[in-house]
């Protein structure tokens, strides 16, 4: 696994701060889903496009949820932690998307995703100090497995994969400019 | 020039939705851009961001920076315009690999032996893209592509040997298969206070081959710091550069650990000493005064 | 023979004749010190006050091959290099037959020759022109004598034209102290001795047809003495360049050497690039950074900029070209000047491009339209081609002191500060110019580029867009055609005879039309400074009352008449008058050819 955090110690790791990093790592994801299905909508890729756009709405509401959670408990207090410690956490690889991506796919890098976050919360966790983090981190992780679970069901819904990739139908050439 | 800010990684990028393809490396590399422009912290109005013609010389547009998207093969010719115009600018030069080391290929002995305080990142794909697919300066030899159907006769230019050989004092390499790493040469390559290279192995989803996509760099990725290479050491530089094409080594290769004064420097010192000659505007013409 | 030859005393019976324009002409090998001798009497007569105006000319040899120069003086202004010599100096014959035509002579040119290399040869006779005066001169045994030394020949040269044209002797010897006074023992003496003994054999062996030149009307220290390209530089200087991005190419190359001298005094930069591309690219990005850029080139630098003209006409960015015209096509004729670049730099590059293109006419007023350049280049946001070419670029002319407080600088439009709030760098305004904003200026940030764009500056390419685009880069320079300033004319506005020239051919059409006029004839001339976008109004009037008009260039296809006839409707009586370079038209042939006109069928 790539390093997906920069200067974070984990072991001194303060609630305040451990809850900005949450909303953070789901700002980032929500700001990713939100640029991977413009590219795709801009290359007619609709169905993909559509569901990252949905987990755009999903990691936002997320977001919101651990916001929220951070203004109760420490109110306007500035932040320490910034969005350039987090280096895609669980927002996908710009790589994970192709211009005619199936919807599985698309559910598949998803998911894939929020395996990517299970993981880094399980990492922190051998390291973490504080009894609160601790629990936060707890949290979070549990949330990770429901996530995937959801996505999982979504995938059962899709009828199953064919022999085919997207782009064999695909009749458009590529077009130089 | 203003003193650095905190400034954010979203801060330089624009509205512009870019026009890559899905799953193109340059996003990564924008990624990388932006974050490094935020750790160093200087305002968008201030960093002049100068291109050439290709999908990665697209990417002035995606940042808030002043752009200019020129013509093929010229961008470093003109970003040295801008920086002497006004050198407390912060100018970053973009291309990919056929802009810089095809038709642009005679300007760069010229722009690392001026060293400027620039730096020039090229988005590495080993193909022309914009155009279709063609063969491109970097292309192993033997590619099949629209150009070379019957397989490439040629053999690649090593970009990073060619920026050794020359003399560059900052020669790097990245891939957007790790960010943290690109995002820091980018950074690093800037602070430089010279002419600066970074080849940046960025692939192409649409026209490049299956082995040299992200997931192929991030199982061969090799860090230069893991071989224990110091960067001051010019020529074990160049040796390990000799690999290009069969090794993905990122990192620093070299670093001038005296890096001399970049050129506009020398020319303020010009500059100040020859302004105590300099005559009131409308005696400027009497230097051909015959008495 | 001459009466020098017969030993014959001054023919005191001889009329003495004041002269207030001379022209001389010398000849020699390189390393005789012809041109030397040329420029010393330029700069003697000039600082003593006269007109003067110089021009060289070479072999194809890097040092060492055929050399010659023309001298002409003038009590007033000197508008052309003139016809025939009234006086030639020919070191050998060899050297002097290898410039035919440059240097032609008359019945009444007085022939000074080198007495070692005999008498001239049958070949004189040959081209149908033998002077009435042919002296033979022991130039190499006076110098032997005097200076002890063959090398001091230009100072005896000086001395005998000094002395039978009654020359500006004071400046002459004020030159040589200038020239040879800081230099080894004994060099000064020796030239003022055989400065000196020319002198005397020029006292001691009078014309036959003496011929003196008139005091000088202007006053000693009020004239400058420098070529086309020293003035394009001063200006570019004045008018506030901050960078110029080049490459060396003759003849142009003087531009660039006379900045990267100076410009550092003004806070400016000199790059000297490796090729001519980088040149005009390094030049463009200066300007987009937002300082005012220069550039310079000749014929074959003109193909290679095409592209990145382009690119600053539709980055809307201001940018001085100078192109120093010479022979072409391709490598050409690198030494000779040549009026053939007019389409290159009206048409050259692809797509609907519109850029101004001016034309200086000498070195005096190559000032004045270079500064105008700037002007227009910053304030419509355009890349301006100055047009001129090897003969004004590398002709010396002693000309009065230059008035610049006269002139008006102009800055680019810049945004205001709300402007600024929510910028658009290609505004569509009603003049068609938008306020340009530069790296560092915060609010003004945009993307410059090549590529077609909206009013923000975004890639487009929507038709509407592009069309509203290519509207507004043309419409902007609509004003230029109402630019009256810009147009010299001369005569009666009802005139039915014409001339119309540009560039150093305006020079020769200038004496020709008071020629034509001292003859009688009812005749007209515009000279236009802005050739490109053609003032249709401006040409339209004046050839509304012409019957016969003569276009007069040095181009083989006459490329400002086949421009006017694209533009306008040229009346069938006024044609081109048109021919290859280095070939030079002279006032008379052109008063002859005006005049045959007469003879055409309508």
């Amino acid at each position: 696994m790539t390093q997906q955090t920069q200067g974070i110690d984990f072991a001194t790791l303060s609630l305040r701060d451990a809850l900005d990093l949450a909303v953070l790592i789901e700002e980032e994801a929500r700001d990713r889903y939100e640029e991977l299905a413009a590219q795709l909508v801009l290359h007619r890729t609709p169905a993909a496009a559509h569901f990252f756009t949905k987990m755009m709405r999903v990691e936002e509401i997320h977001r919101k949820e651990l916001a929220e959670q951070r203004a109760r408990l420490f109110g306007t207090q500035p932040s320490t932690v910034r969005r350039e410690q987090l280096f895609d956490v669980e927002a996908p690889d710009y790589d994970a998307v192709r211009m005619n991506m199936s919807h599985r796919a698309a559910l598949l890098t998803a998911l894939k995703s929020e395996v990517k976050a299970h993981h880094f919360f399980t990492e922190a966790l051998r390291h973490v100090g504080s009894v609160e983090v601790r629990k936060l981190f707890e949290e979070l992780c549990d949330e990770e497995i429901e996530h995937q679970k959801l996505v999982k069901a979504e995938l059962d819904k899709l009828p199953p994969p064919t022999r085919f990739e997207e782009d064999d139908f695909s009749d458009d050439e590529p077009v130089a400019q | 020039m203003t003193a650095p800010e905190p400034f954010q990684a979203k801060d330089y990028k624009s509205d512009l939705k870019p026009i890559w393809c899905p799953g193109c490396g340059d996003f990564g590399v924008l990624q990388g851009l932006y974050r490094a422009l935020a750790a160093i912290g200087r305002p968008p109005h201030e960093v002049a961001f100068i291109s050439g013609i290709g999908c990665s010389s697209r990417i002035p547009g995606y940042t808030t920076a002043y752009g200019f998207n020129s013509v093929h093969g010229r961008s470093l010719p003109i970003a040295q315009g801008v920086k002497l115009a006004n050198p407390e600018l912060l100018v970053v030069v973009a291309g990919g690999d056929g802009d810089g080391f095809s038709i642009g290929g005679g300007h760069v002995a010229h722009a690392v032996r001026r060293n400027l305080n620039i730096t020039y990142l090229v988005m590495d794909n080993q193909v022309y893209g914009l155009t279709k697919g063609q063969l491109s300066p970097t292309s192993p030899k033997g590619l099949q592509t629209v150009t070379s159907p019957l397989g490439s006769l040629e053999e690649p230019v090593n970009p990073l040997l060619f920026l050794l050989a020359y003399g560059a004092g900052f020669v790097a390499q990245g891939t957007p298969a790790d960010m943290p790493g690109l995002a820091s040469l980018i950074e690093e390559a800037i602070r430089y206070p010279g002419f600066s290279f970074v080849n940046i192995q960025s692939p192409c989803v649409t026209f490049g081959e299956d082995d040299q996509q992200l997931k192929v760099h991030k199982a061969k990725m090799k860090s230069l710091a893991s071989l224990k290479h110091d960067p001051a050491d010019q020529l074990r530089a160049m040796d390990l550069a000799r690999a290009y094409g069969t090794e993905l080594y990122t990192g620093v290769f070299y670093r001038n650990p005296n890096p001399p004064l970049p050129y506009e420097e020398l020319i303020k010192i010009r500059q100040a000493e020859e302004s105590k000659k300099a005559r009131p505007r409308h005696n400027i013409i009497d230097a051909y005064l015959q008495k | 023979m001459t009466h020098a030859q017969l030993g014959l005393a001054c023919c005191s019976a001889a009329p003495h004749i004041m002269v207030d324009d001379l022209i001389l002409g010398m000849a020699g090998a390189g390393g005789d010190g012809v041109v030397s001798a040329g420029e010393s009497l330029l700069s003697a007569a000039s600082s003593e006050g006269y007109h003067a105006m110089m021009t060289k000319s070479f072999g194809s040899q890097i040092r060492g091959g055929e050399s010659s120069c023309r001298v002409r003086l003038s009590t007033k202004k000197v508008l052309n290099p003139g016809g025939a010599l009234d006086v030639m100096v020919a070191l050998n014959w060899e050297d002097f037959f290898k410039f035919g035509a440059e240097l032609p002579l008359s019945v009444d040119t007085v022939l000074i020759h080198e007495e070692k290399v005999g008498p001239p040869p049958e070949t004189l006779a040959a081209r149908g022109v033998v002077p009435r005066e042919v002296l033979s001169v022991p130039i190499s045994e006076l110098t032997k004598k005097s200076a002890g030394s063959d090398k001091a020949k230009t100072s005896v040269v000086l001395g005998l034209l000094s002395g039978w044209f009654g020359i500006a002797r004071d400046g002459i010897a004020r030159g040589l102290k200038k020239k040879f006074g800081n230099k080894g023992e004994g060099l000064l003496e020796a030239n003022e001795k055989a400065l000196a003994a020319g002198i005397e054999y020029a006292q001691a062996h009078p014309l036959a047809q003496a011929r003196t030149i008139a005091p000088p009307n202007g006053t000693p220290g009020s004239k400058l003495l420098c070529d086309g390209n020293d003035m394009t530089a001063a200006a570019a200087l004045f008018a506030g360049v901050q960078f110029f991005g080049g490459y060396p190419i003759t003849p142009s190359t003087e531009i660039m050497q006379t900045l990267t001298r100076e410009i550092w005094k003004y806070g400016g930069t000199v790059l000297q690039c490796e090729d001519e591309i980088a040149g005009i690219g390094a030049s463009v990005g200066a300007s987009f950074a937002g300082k005012k850029s220069m550039t310079a080139t000749s014929g074959p630098g003109m193909d290679l900029k095409a592209e990145i003209l382009g690119l600053a006409t539709i980055a809307e960015l201001p940018l001085v070209l100078v192109d120093v015209q010479r022979g072409g096509p391709s490598t050409g004729l690198p030494t000779k000047p040549e009026q053939s670049d007019l389409f290159a730099a009206a048409f050259s590059g692809h797509g609907d491009v519109l850029r101004p293109v001016l034309a200086p006419t000498d070195v005096e007023d190559s000032f004045r339209i270079t500064v105008e350049a700037f002007n227009i280049a910053e304030h419509y946001q355009t890349p301006v081609i100055i047009l001129s070419d090897q003969e004004i670029a590398q002709r010396k002319e002693a000309v009065d002191r230059i008035d610049t407080t006269k002139f008006e600088i102009l800055e680019r439009l810049k945004p205001s500060a709300k402007e600024l709030e929510s910028y658009s760098r290609f505004k569509l305004t009603e003049s068609g110019i938008s306020p340009i904003s530069h790296p560092g200026m915060k609010g003004g940030n945009y993307l410059g580029a090549g590529i077609e764009h909206n009013e923000k500056g975004d890639p487009t390419s929507g038709g509407v867009m592009h069309a509203k685009m290519n509207q507004k880069r043309f419409k902007k320079l609509d004003p230029l055609k109402q630019r009256a300033d810009l147009f010299e004319l001369h005569g009666n506005a009802t005139a039915p005879f014409a001339f119309v020239a540009w560039g150093s051919t305006a020079g020769v059409c200038r004496e020709a039309y008071a020629l034509a006029k001292k003859a009688g004839l009812d005749v007209k001339l515009l000279v236009p400074y802005l050739l490109w976008p053609i003032a249709e109004q401006v040409f339209g009037d004046f050839f509304a009352s012409v019957r016969h008009g003569l276009v007069v260039e040095l181009s083989h296809q006459g490329q400002l008449y086949r421009m006017l006839r694209m533009q306008l409707d040229v009346p069938r009586g006024v044609r081109s008058l048109a021919r290859s370079g280095a070939n030079p038209f002279q006032p008379a042939e052109l008063v002859t050819r005006l005049e045959g006109l007469k003879e055409m069928p309508q």
